[in-house]
């Protein structure tokens, strides 16, 4: 897939491409509000990262601009403005989600491959990895033929996993994601735990191979190798 | 005391004082003037008597008068000294004696040696003396009466725009965007106050405000630096082969980001309540939001062993629903996190108000101090701006949120 990454904090601009560079992804990036504007009107992205505040210009009338020429893009905000209207904003303007800073990573890569899923949706939802298909529409996972049942929270971590694949996810992330902004759940990492217990067991059982890795009492790792 | 009261006190000693002098000066002139006018009277009369024997050679013949009395009396040569006395004077109509002024003095006739006692009566320049004194206190008393009246309503109205200034500045609140009206008045000193503190509530405003732009700054240039560490965490964790030390470090360097990343969040939201910044209202089923969060909360409840029990009536509020949430949310996730283990969680909700009780560590918190900012147990993992955050949302709902530790319960009241 394809991504353009427009934000100037020149830290975070390299983690995110360096997070989003592997085999099959191209990452272009853009500092300022003059190079992503004719970046985004010469080339077609999967996904365009668009953070709201940038020197030269406003990231709302990028959007603007983009939405007028009709161009499919996604379109994935990342804005240090964590208020319901800027949010309601850029919903409103055509964008595919609003993301808040700080973030982790894997929130922001399990993101974006939402929304360049649901744009390339091409007649069918399902999500395959190897021998695990997942009916994203009626949220139910096979491994094979046989079905495997999970808890809403198990599925969303499992999600969570296939789409940073090869990644190592931090406990804290994966707290966050399972949790949310609302509750802090710190201290409640044998949740986690317990949780990828289960889908490990469950998966295994129904005839998987064992896809996750713990990595260092950090994180976990969901890997083919 | 009042100003009026103490300045009527002060006027009205004085007054009463100053006019008690002026009655004895007064009464004292008059007598003395009236005195002199009878002593005259009795000199004329005694003249005459001198006059009389003169001519004659012999004393008069004595007639009764209604207010003069003149008698003689043989003495021996030489005995009597001429002067005023103050006497009785026999009223031989009213058969009465009455106070009177005499004059004792003496005559010669024919070698023989009379002694002259004229007397007359003092009872008209009694009554004189009588009259003009009630006058006198009448008019002292008219003019206290219409003193006070004066004061009282002279002065009320006067400091009409004091007591205005006075109200406006009770009520007076840094956060209030509206500014402070001017009280209109005529004088000068009243003027120059609503002027002076018009200026300085601008000035308080003014200053506050800065001060609140400010830590919404700061805590947004946090933002960026904070997301910066973050990504780049998420990157280092990627390089792999660490040894167990450096992964408990990158744990414990997690942790405080994100801690940091909390505390921020916490103090941005905190402006935004306090700013007032309108969150699109809407009606919110309290009864249906906590019974989500309860089933939302239900793992950590188990983990923990906690026994939660809830009596939720019906019970709607016109409110923010981002607010809601994080209200709920902090003082459930209170009560979860200052439980004891195998403890209790009671919610009760009714119409009027929304109790969560909690059991924990046997002594009740200071009162006033955990809605301060930065106030927490020393165990806590929180901001320490939970509550306060809590208390604001509260305010905002124009809702109370109150402490009380009735054993073993800490018990948080939201009183709608």
């Amino acid at each position: 897939m394809k991504i353009l990454i427009i934000e100037d904090e020149q830290g975070l601009r390299e983690s995110i491409e360096e997070y989003f560079t592997e085999a099959g992804n191209i990452c272009e990036t853009a500092s300022d509000y003059q190079t992503a504007l004719t970046k985004v009107n010469l080339y077609r992205y999967d996904c365009i990262l668009l953070d709201i505040t940038l020197p030269g210009g406003d990231g709302i009338s990028l959007l603007k601009n983009i939405k007028e020429n009709n161009y499919t893009d996604g379109i994935l905000i990342i804005s240090a403005k964590n208020s319901l209207d800027d949010r309601l904003e850029g919903l409103d303007l055509g964008a595919d989600d609003y993301l808040v800073k700080p973030f982790h990573l894997s929130e922001l890569k399990a993101r974006v491959t939402a929304i360049i899923r649901r744009k390339s949706y091409n007649g069918s939802n399902l999500l395959t990895f190897n021998e695990i298909t997942i009916d994203l529409l009626g949220k139910e996972v096979k491994v094979g033929k046989q079905s495997v049942k999970f808890t809403r929270k198990e599925y969303a971590l499992l999600l969570y996993f296939i789409a940073n694949k090869g990644k190592v996810i931090s406990k804290n992330a994966i707290a966050e994601h399972l949790w949310g902004d609302g509750v802090d759940m710190a201290d409640n990492f044998d949740f986690i735990y317990s949780h990828i217990k289960n889908i490990r067991k469950k998966l295994i059982e129904a005839g998987s191979r064992d896809y996750i890795q713990a990595a260092y009492g950090m994180g976990y790792k969901f890997t083919e190798a | 005391m009042k100003l009026l009261d103490r300045y009527n006190r002060v006027t009205l000693i004085t007054t009463v004082i100053v006019m008690m002098i002026t009655g004895i000066i007064y009464y004292q002139t008059i007598s003395w003037i009236l005195t002199n006018q009878i002593d005259k009277d009795l000199v004329v009369e005694e003249n005459e008597v001198f006059d009389y024997v003169k001519l004659n050679h012999h004393l008069p013949q004595v007639f009764e008068s209604d207010d003069q009395q003149i008698s003689f009396y043989p003495a021996a040569n030489g005995s009597t000294l001429r002067e005023f006395i103050n006497t009785d004077y026999y009223n031989s109509n009213q058969k009465k004696y009455e106070s009177g002024r005499g004059l004792i003095s003496s005559v010669a006739v024919k070698g023989k040696y009379y002694k002259i006692l004229v007397v007359e009566s003092k009872v008209e320049t009694e009554e004189l003396i009588r009259i003009i004194f009630f006058i006198t206190i009448g008019v002292i008393l008219l003019l206290l009466v219409v003193l006070l009246i004066i004061n009282r309503l002279l002065l009320n109205r006067l400091w009409q725009p004091f007591y205005m200034i006075m109200r406006d500045l009770k009520l007076f609140n840094v956060t209030d965007t509206t500014d402070l009206q001017k009280v209109y008045s005529h004088i000068d000193e009243f003027e120059e106050l609503n002027t002076a503190v018009i200026s300085m509530a601008s000035r308080v405003k003014h200053d506050y405000k800065n001060l609140k732009t400010f830590s919404e700054n700061a805590s947004h240039e946090l933002l960026t630096p904070i997301a910066v560490i973050n990504s780049k965490l998420d990157t280092l964790i990627q390089t792999e082969n660490f040894s167990e030390r450096q992964s408990k470090l990158l744990n414990d360097l997690y942790t405080a980001v994100n801690r940091l990343n909390r505390l921020n969040q916490s103090l941005l939201l905190l402006v935004k309540i306090e700013n007032r910044l309108e969150h699109a209202k809407e009606t919110i089923n309290l009864q249906a939001l906590i019974t989500e969060m309860i089933v939302q909360f239900d793992e950590i409840f188990q983990d923990k062993n906690l026994r939660i029990t809830s009596e939720l009536n019906s019970k709607e509020i016109y409110a923010s629903r981002y607010l809601a949430d994080i209200l709920l949310n902090n003082l459930i996730s209170n009560a979860i996190r200052h439980n004891s283990s195998d403890g209790e969680i009671k919610i009760h909700l009714t119409e009027e108000s929304l109790t969560i009780s909690n059991t924990g560590e046997n002594i009740a918190l200071p009162d006033d101090d955990i809605f301060k900012r930065f106030h927490k147990s020393s165990s806590s993992e929180g901001s320490g701006l939970g509550l306060t955050i809590s208390r604001q949302i509260c305010e905002n709902f124009n809702f109370s949120l109150c402490y009380k530790f009735q054993q073993p319960y800490h018990t948080f009241i939201i009183k709608f």
